[in-house]
């Protein structure tokens, strides 16, 4: 059902309950007006909100006439009075239990729920808090470069491997002569890590009192 | 917001708090003093604590109630959970709840003190001492034998919904009139 369904719905409804009321078929102290309400609640929409208001209006104007009902009601009661004639009427003892019967509250009350455990609660929660943290917006900055983050189109193993097939045909050999054809400084250095790792990973061995690196 | 949460927990605290069978709660003047609420709007400040702190509570089935006999502000569990919680102190004794009530519309008629004389006709039983002392070792009602008279204590005001129980009676007199 659409909300513009219920509506129409609820408006329906009011007008019966505006009929039953004039005619006298309805007792306003028994109407239950807190259902409509949530109904109409439930259907609010951007679309139907100008009809809903007017819904509401018309909702209201029953539940002020329900008021009006309530106070000539508790007016019209003198309550002492009355309750002695109920009583000399004589009404049976299961009849007054009956009517006490949902009436009976159970107060709260916690013992435990002393001023000093709410003091100690508060401090606890007070010395847990952590200062908030502060979000602060970078300044943007309009640059004319376009920025590109390069990623590296070989994985490090990829690389070691290549390494590996290259100074394999020199092997055995000096330590130094696998370095004898970079002749950049990084290259060198690249190449250094990746024999660090063949020589962890044992692919290739090295001989310190020879200063030799073999298979 | 810290405060007003600390605010809170002491009204809770206070409205919760039981001191013997016949004083729970704390009245508005106590409120104020511990709350140190002294500024001239501090009536309405007072009924938007309530407000809070009832809505608060409502949704873990508790209420803020008036005790009218003792003027206190209390706690309690609401109509529906008190009923789970069978708290009728009364189960298997419609005699003593009769005869309670009888006590209460006395009272009610004669300023908080029913006459013995009144309870008994009302009552239209010969005897109700006994009943009258088994309410006042409940709790319920202190008796004046010498001047033949009893008084409501205010612990009927902390277990009974006296609101809800004087709607009922005037809709269940309306009914009986309409008949």
């Amino acid at each position: 059902m659409t909300s513009v369904d219920i509506l129409e719905n609820l408006n329906k409804k009011l007008s019966d309950i505006q009929e039953k009321i004039a005619s006298g078929d309805i007792n306003l102290l028994d109407l239950e007006l807190v259902p409509f309400f949530n109904e109409l609640k439930n259907s609010l929409d951007v679309i139907n909100l100008e009809k809903s208001s007017n819904t509401y209006k018309n909702a209201c104007d029953i539940l002020n006439q329900k008021f009006e009902e309530l106070k000539n009601f508790l007016g019209s009661l003198n309550t002492e009075k009355k309750f002695v004639e109920y009583l000399k009427r004589n009404p049976s003892e299961t009849e007054i239990f009956e009517l006490l019967c949902d009436c009976w509250i159970e107060p709260f009350n916690i013992q435990g729920l002393s001023m000093d455990f709410l003091q100690s609660s508060r401090d606890r929660l007070l010395k847990g808090k952590s200062s908030s943290k502060i979000i602060e917006h970078l300044d943007k900055i309009k640059s004319k470069k376009i920025f590109i983050l390069e990623v590296q189109k070989q994985k490090f193993t990829e690389k070691m491997i290549n390494f590996y097939n290259q100074i394999q045909s020199k092997l055995p050999c000096n330590f130094e002569d696998v370095f004898e054809d970079d002749e950049k400084q990084e290259l060198i250095y690249e190449n250094f890590i990746y024999l660090l790792h063949l020589l962890q990973a044992g692919k290739i061995k090295y001989q310190k009192e020879t200063n030799t690196l073999y298979i | 917001m810290i405060l007003k949460v600390n605010e809170l927990s002491v009204l809770m605290h206070l409205l919760s708090n039981k001191k013997g069978l016949c004083q729970i709660g704390a009245t508005k003047k106590e409120i104020f003093q511990l709350l140190n609420i002294k500024d001239k709007n501090k009536n309405i400040y007072f009924q938007n604590l309530l407000i809070n702190l009832s809505k608060y509570l409502e949704p873990v089935g508790l209420q803020v109630r008036f005790n009218p006999i003792d003027s206190r502000w209390f706690i309690s569990y609401d109509l529906e959970l008190s009923g789970a919680l069978s708290v009728n102190p009364f189960n298997d004794k419609p005699k003593l709840a009769a005869t309670l009530f009888t006590c209460l519309v006395c009272c009610l008629q004669n300023n908080g003190i029913g006459e013995l004389s009144e309870i008994k006709t009302l009552r239209n039983k010969k005897d109700i001492l006994t009943d009258l002392k088994e309410l006042e070792e409940m709790g319920f009602i202190q008796i004046n034998k010498d001047q033949g008279f009893v008084r409501l204590t205010p612990l009927i005001g902390y277990q009974l919904d006296l609101e809800h129980l004087f709607v009922k009676l005037a809709l269940k007199l309306k009914d009986k009139k309409d008949d």
